[in-house]
């Protein structure tokens, strides 16, 4: 599903953020990126959906490389994978479901579509009832909540999280991890840079870790350390 | 497609309140500038009414009389060809037909003496392109010795007419079209930033919008609809204030002394419809235009 090939990425003349970084993901893998702050898991996400395009290397993405990609067809690449972030990015003059329909309205579905799927995966989440109201109206974890239902209302085939519960206490970020590894049982691949230890060690799920942007670990069913 | 129709308006509507000073600044702006370039327009119409009848290098114009004969014609012929090549370079005879067509556009402004003009009444005219033009002395000495001639009515000459009128339509057009692109780009120039402005206050919009995979079309046409907007308010304040002008004009020509020449400054309706059209069509292009190389350029905030 992802395979990303000795790809180097740096920013200016000195920022290494990436160094010949390779590994491959099959489809329906859970996959943690750890290590120090400014390691470039980040960096590595935003290749992931072409927000950025390395110097070096390849990045392969559903069978496509990416990295030559004209830019008219990065929008459908994009319509495949779900971006969750550590500061939710909702959109705080619209109500939950609108936030929700919105990521449906601007790629173009029908309106019985959204109708139909928006309350689906409001429900999903945990959301059932509280539709209309607004983000400053719910708690971190229920905004989280907000933004995986936002990523995962287009049946994206990957997710990509950036610190998701960074913000979160340790309960609530567990709740978001359960409904991340719902969401990867089914069938999505997940990749998640994170910063938090516990939720790593009990997991037990591949690890990627990068130091100063060289991967130094992938290990399976791994640990934080 | 209506939903996507709906979404685009409504987006397009909200954007305008948020920056009501700026938007309605643009417009402002689009909108004085258009006027100016229209009034251009019809002033250099005005003034091309007036100098019509002395295209092509025509200094002198020896009016017949309608009840002239052809006998009498053809000395007025004579005359002339005798004065050429030493005097006169080339002449022309406009006759009936001819006379009448340009009295269309000359008298436009003044439909009560134009309709009192028919075949039969109206003079033909002698058309004198003279070897050197600035010689004026000569041109006075052959217009004395031509004047007796049976059958001449009147004898114009361009020097005693159209001086100061050709000095000032150089001079109006002139000034009066740099203004008019100074201000259009000032317009699109203020459009442009109203742009910006409403793309940075949705920046976190087009982000989560760019992220899901909205297309840039998809992001940038409510931002040219709106630009495309501005332009056209613009343009709609720049044609009222056009018919304003141009009918106050054509209202307070009449009161003007008879001979002063400036009834044939009238531009007809026909000709102001099609300048009011073309404002319309660049105010919504400029728009259109500025706001999608606008919001491109700022789609990657
Ligand atoms: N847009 C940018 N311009 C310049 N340098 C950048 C940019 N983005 C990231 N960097 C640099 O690239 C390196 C990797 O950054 P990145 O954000 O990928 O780290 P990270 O592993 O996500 O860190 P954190 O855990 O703090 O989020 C850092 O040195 C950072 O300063
Ligand atoms: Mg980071």
């Amino acid at each position: 599903m992802i395979r990303i090939e000795n790809v180097t990425k740096t920013y200016g003349t000195d920022v290494v953020a990436l160094r010949d970084a390779s590994f491959d993901v099959p489809k329906g893998e859970f996959v943690f990126l750890v290590g120090p702050s400014g390691s470039g898991k980040s960096t590595l996400l935003r290749l992931l959906n072409r927000q950025d395009r390395p110097e070096r290397g390849a990045v392969w993405v559903a069978g496509r490389n990416i990295i030559d990609m004209p830019s008219g067809r990065v929008p459908q690449l994009r319509r495949n994978i779900g971006n969750i972030f550590q500061d939710y990015k909702l959109l705080l003059n619209k109500t939950v479901a609108e936030n929700v329909a919105f990521a449906q309205e601007v790629i173009g579905k029908p309106k019985h579509v959204i109708r139909q799927q928006v309350p689906a995966v409001l429900d999903l989440v945990g959301l059932a009832g509280k539709e209309d109201r607004f983000p400053h109206q719910l708690s971190g974890g229920e905004q989280q909540r907000v933004s995986v239902a936002r990523a995962f209302v287009n049946r994206p085939l990957i997710m990509l999280a950036d610190e998701p519960t960074g913000n979160l206490d340790p309960a609530t970020g567990e709740g978001i991890m359960r409904l991340l590894d719902r969401i990867n049982k089914t069938g999505t691949t997940v990749l998640m840079a994170t910063h938090d230890q516990r939720i790593v060690n009990t997991m037990r799920k591949r690890v990627i870790q990068l130091d100063r942007g060289v991967i130094v670990r992938d290990q399976a069913r791994g640990v934080y350390e | 497609m209506i939903s996507r129709l709906a979404y685009t308006f409504r987006e397009t509507w909200a954007s305008f309140r948020r920056n009501m000073t700026l938007t309605v600044a643009a417009i402002i702006t689009s909108a004085v500038s258009l006027l100016i370039f229209g009034l251009t327009l019809l002033m250099q119409r005005g003034f091309d009414n007036l100098l019509v009848k002395w295209e092509g290098g025509v200094e002198m114009i020896v009016f017949v009389g309608s009840n002239a004969n052809d006998e009498q014609r053809a000395e007025i012929t004579n005359a002339l060809d005798a004065q050429k090549p030493n005097l006169i370079e080339s002449y022309r005879y406009c006759d009936v037909e001819c006379s009448l067509d340009e009295a269309d556009r000359v008298l436009a402004g003044d439909p009560g003496v134009l309709e009192l003009l028919t075949a039969e009444n109206v003079p033909t005219q002698f058309k004198v392109v003279p070897t050197d033009a600035t010689d004026v002395d000569t041109l006075r000495l052959l217009r004395e010795s031509l004047r007796e001639a049976p059958g001449v009515q009147n004898i114009a000459l361009a020097v005693e007419e159209l001086d100061t009128i050709a000095k000032l339509k150089g001079f109006v057009g002139l000034y009066t079209l740099i203004l008019s692109i100074v201000l259009l780009i000032a317009a699109v120039l203020l459009i442009w930033n109203t742009i910006r402005t409403a793309m940075f206050a949705r920046r976190r919009e087009i982000e989560v919008m760019k992220l899901v995979g909205a297309t840039d079309w998809f992001i940038r046409v409510p931002f040219m609809l709106e630009g495309l907007i501005h332009g056209l308010l613009g343009s709609l304040g720049a044609c009222a204030g056009l018919w304003l002008v141009n009918n106050r004009w054509t209202a307070g020509v009449q009161d003007f002394p008879d001979n002063s020449g400036f009834e044939a400054m009238v531009v007809p309706g026909s000709f102001t419809g099609v300048v009011m059209l073309g404002l319309l069509g660049i105010g919504m292009l400029a728009g259109a235009i500025g706001s999608g190389i606008a919001a491109s350029r700022f789609l990657d905030v």
